[in-house]
């Protein structure tokens, strides 16, 4: 590659701190409604080449939330509050002249939907070494070789075929590929894919996190995977973050949030996953209810009309976020976490009352 | 989990033979409607120009413009179609047939001009309208919708007669001939359709996935628009484009009809207007013209409707 990457690359790199660190950001959208708190105050940090997990159901503010990072939010109608630092640079109020040189040299993002988000009337060799002649100041020769390597990178076979091709005569997972490749031209710090493998089928869905990792490792990228599906994060990231409701309710290291979760929500996420070792037509336990109104979240936890566990002081009271006793990096925000005696006893409690969940 | 599952035995029906395609698929035919419209408009292009500016290639067929047929030493007056002249002569002993082919000259400049002039204008307002949006939007839509709220032929109309009266006082506008006139005042009336579909385009198509994927990737603004945007625009301006010059063609012919047209050679619309007093004793030198002005209409309209099911946009409305 040529040496411009090369300096863009070492000037974030070395600096010394996280990656990416997030104090309370918000962003919230005016409606006719009234005020919709999709992101409501989120706080975590990214180390470089450490791959975090977002997880959550529809409406939980994951997409609100990798999107406001980018700074890809429409500008009316949208108030944005925190603070967003980048690389030690406070990025959450750029204006888009600013946001232009890092989006693609240092962060990039991949779409749901693959199908949708390659233009259908440009070859996607043309696709691929647009940024690089732009970004990179690469002449078309070297645009093209280095579009050639990216695809061969990618794992997509007879690239010089494929970079005459249209967007149209390749399969889903092959445009995946192709997107990833752009995504990654330019050697950005930091990949965001937002739902990658919504929109593909499960093997294809495999070799895409396989690939995505492979790359995060080989380049020292961080990878942010925002997605709904469990089984996506599972064995693709290091950290993984549960949102709820605009808020984050639990961090925790993948191994960790599996074996130890504390968050009632993450508990139920994870029960409602289907197990091999289940008979077949076993009912999934599902999570009763529906996601908070986010114009009017409930007062106190967000999950409590919904969680099985819930006291008064749930629904009066927001439990902070706060890190276990044994582990500073698992957060989690439960006033009778998972485990605790208290938990146990309201569980009982809410059974004699016969209280469903909502 | 032991237990042996077993298919339901499920007979299925016998395979239906695929459905044939027709030998005009096979041969890759096109439709006859868009036979008859490439045919016509081929041939009516290719005579004109030969008319005009090879008129030797031509002479088998056609008479001089200014010729005037003449029958028995006298001028032939209203002549019926015969073999010489297939549509007949007409109030000032003129071939027709001729005729019809020299107007199709400035009916064709007329209405592929008027269509360019509301094309780049109107995509113009439509794509800054579509995406800057906010006031911008709302100032261009202020502007296209009065545009639109008045009627087409009365601004027409006005805006001819008003030239030519600031022609007469301001001589910087000597250019301004009778077919520029025309040309640039159907273009305004195209303006306010054409602006309304780009902008409508441009608003989903900048919301499209691709499109904040650019954007995702450090394209700036010129780049989102002449790369992104306008090469998707480009089959709906077509259609449009297409479905506005054969209704710029009619709008052409009636002013002409009107006594708004361009003096010589006469349009189509013209030659309908001073025709049109005898057609009781001559119907042909009111019929053919029509007839031409109608099929090159329709040409127009059937290649718009094919442009569209090729593109599949929905029925858009000029």
């Amino acid at each position: 590659m040529s040496q411009t990457v090369n300096v863009t690359q070492a000037a974030t790199r070395e600096i010394a701190g996280p990656l990416l660190e997030l104090t309370d950001v918000t962003t919230h959208f005016r409606t006719p409604r009234g005020m919709v708190r999709a992101v409501d105050g989120v706080s975590f940090t990214l180390d470089r080449g450490q791959s975090l997990g977002i997880v959550g159901e529809s409406g939980s503010g994951k997409t609100i939330l990798s999107r406001s990072i980018m700074g890809l939010l429409p500008t009316r109608g949208t108030e944005r509050g925190g603070s967003i630092k980048f690389a030690g640079r406070e990025v959450g109020n750029l204006g888009r002249k600013q946001m232009r040189t890092i989006w693609g040299k240092e962060m990039a993002m991949i779409f749901q939907d693959p199908m949708t988000s390659l233009n259908p009337l440009m070859k996607i060799g043309a696709q691929i070494s647009e940024p690089l002649r732009i970004h990179l100041g690469m002449s078309h020769a070297d645009a093209a070789a280095t579009a050639r390597r990216l695809l061969q990178d990618v794992r997509i076979p007879e690239p010089d075929r494929r970079l005459e091709q249209y967007p149209h005569e390749l399969s889903g997972g092959m445009r995946q590929r192709v997107m990833i490749a752009i995504a990654m031209a330019c050697g950005p710090t930091a990949l965001f894919a937002d739902e990658p493998t919504t929109a593909l089928d499960v093997t294809v869905q495999a070799q895409i996190l396989d690939l995505l990792g492979e790359q995060r490792r080989d380049r020292n990228m961080s990878l942010v995977l925002v997605t709904h599906d469990l089984g996506v994060v599972a064995g693709h990231t290091d950290e993984i973050a549960v949102m709820y409701g605009g808020k984050l309710v639990e961090k925790a290291p993948t191994r960790r949030l599996f074996a130890a979760m504390k968050m009632p929500y993450t508990e139920a996420l994870l029960a409602s996953i289907p197990k091999m070792a289940d008979p077949s037509h076993t009912r999934l336990s599902v999570i009763g209810g529906r996601p908070p109104d986010l114009v009017h979240p409930p007062i106190g936890c967000r999950f409590a009309p919904r969680c099985p566990y819930a006291r008064e002081k749930c629904q009066s009271d927001e439990p902070p976020l706060i890190a276990t006793d044994d582990d500073p990096s698992h957060t989690f925000a439960c006033w009778y976490p998972v485990g605790s005696p208290e938990y146990h006893e309201s569980r009982e409690r809410n059974a004699a009352k016969k209280v469903e969940a909502a | 989990m032991t237990a042996t599952i077993e298919a339901p035995v499920v007979e299925m029906p016998a395979d239906a033979p695929p459905p044939k395609d027709s030998l005009r698929k096979r041969l890759h035919i096109p439709r006859f409607s868009v036979l008859f419209s490439v045919l016509w408009l081929v041939g009516l292009t290719t005579l004109t120009l030969l008319a005009n500016y090879a008129p030797s290639v031509v002479q088998s067929i056609m008479y001089p413009y200014s010729t005037k047929i003449r029958a028995n030493g006298k001028a032939a007056k209203y002549l019926a179609p015969n073999a010489q002249n297939w549509f007949g002569t007409g109030k000032s002993a003129e071939d027709i047939f001729s005729h019809c082919i020299y107007g199709a000259k400035v009916t064709l400049i007329i209405g592929v001009g008027a269509t360019l002039v509301g094309l780049i204008v109107g995509g113009f307002i439509g794509i800054v309208s579509g995406y800057f949006r906010g006031w911008t939007d709302r100032i261009s839509s202020i502007f296209t919708d009065c545009l639109l709220s008045i009627p087409p032929l009365l601004l027409a109309l006005i805006l001819i007669l008003r030239l030519d009266d600031l022609k007469d006082v301001y001589s910087w506008l000597s250019w301004c001939t009778r077919t520029w006139q025309i040309t640039l005042t159907l273009g305004l009336v195209a303006v306010a359709p054409f602006a309304r579909i780009v902008r409508a385009q441009t608003l989903t198509l900048r919301e499209r996935e691709f499109v904040m994927a650019a954007r995702s990737l450090g394209a700036n603004r010129s780049r989102i628009i002449f790369r992104e945007l306008l090469p998707n625009l480009v089959p709906a301006m077509l259609t449009v484009a297409f479905t506005g010059l054969g209704i710029l063609i009619a709008a052409e012919a009636g002013l002409a009809f009107l006594g708004l047209g361009v003096e010589s050679p006469h349009t189509w619309g013209k030659m309908i207007d001073i025709a049109r007093d005898d057609i009781d004793k001559a119907w042909w030198a009111t019929v053919f013209p029509c007839l031409m002005l109608f099929l090159t209409v329709l040409s127009f309209n059937l290649l718009g409707d094919e442009l569209a099911r090729r593109f599949d946009i929905r029925e858009a409305s000029v």
